[in-house]
């Protein structure tokens, strides 16, 4: 079977990891709607997704997201959480 | 058809370089072509449909329709959720060789999952091996 390489940018990683995504990068505390960032701040939109590409050249542990810190986003978020059941 | 375990992860290997490759955005964060169909957001079991967006597309002619996610900021600058500026800005500084043929936004939204898993990711997957020439994808939510 053939496949084709992907990398996730999630700001859910706790949601996202129930579907083992093979590479993830979650940029710790951006709020749904915001993956790359604010709008307009673009460098740190090319940093996001330079990090994002980045991990398919890299080893990483396949189903787990890479969480990394982006002081300049400015205020952070709460990601939701996955609803246990019972 | 090919059923993977539901523990397994399919991770396909990367073995280009960056400057070399052309890369594709896959976005569940409802974004089309203000000239393309809405998603259907009336419809509460969700939309299963996608939409092809091409590569030199001016990001001021993008949208959003998705009712599942505060998309004001994509509103503004449709880069935070679908990054097709940056992607070009990249190319142009030599980090990936370029954009592929073909990008694709689809409403991350459904109560049809074994739809939307079998069906419709499947036929976005194939859009992207045939018809893109990607060599990797990136993949965004809202």
């Amino acid at each position: 079977m053939k496949g084709i390489p992907t990398v996730l940018i999630t700001v859910s990683p706790e949601v996202s990891a129930q579907m083992r995504p093979p590479r993830a990068l979650y940029p710790k505390g951006f709020k749904i709607g915001n993956s790359l960032g604010r709008p307009g701040m673009r460098d740190l939109q090319k940093q996001v997704l330079r990090d994002a590409l980045s991990l398919l050249t890299r080893n990483t542990r396949p189903g787990q997201a890479e969480t990394i810190e982006y002081p300049e986003y400015g205020e952070q978020y709460e990601p939701p959480r996955v609803k246990k059941l019972g | 058809m090919t059923t993977l375990s539901r523990k397994c992860v399919p991770f396909t290997p990367f073995d280009r370089e960056l400057s070399r490759s052309t890369i594709a955005i896959v976005t569940a964060g409802g974004v089309h072509l203000k000239d393309q169909e809405g998603f259907n957001i009336a419809d509460e079991l969700g939309d299963l449909t996608y939409r092809e967006i091409p590569p030199d597309v001016d990001s001021s002619q993008l949208m959003v329709t998705h009712h599942h996610y505060d998309h004001t900021d994509a509103d503004e600058d449709v880069n935070v959720v679908f990054p097709i500026d940056v992607l070009r800005e990249l190319e142009s500084e030599g980090f990936i060789g370029g954009l592929a043929k073909k990008h694709i936004g689809y409403m991350g939204y459904t109560m049809q999952l074994k739809a939307m898993y079998e069906g419709t990711a499947r036929e976005i997957a194939n859009e992207i091996d045939r018809g893109s020439r990607a060599d990797a994808v990136v993949l965004t939510g809202g």
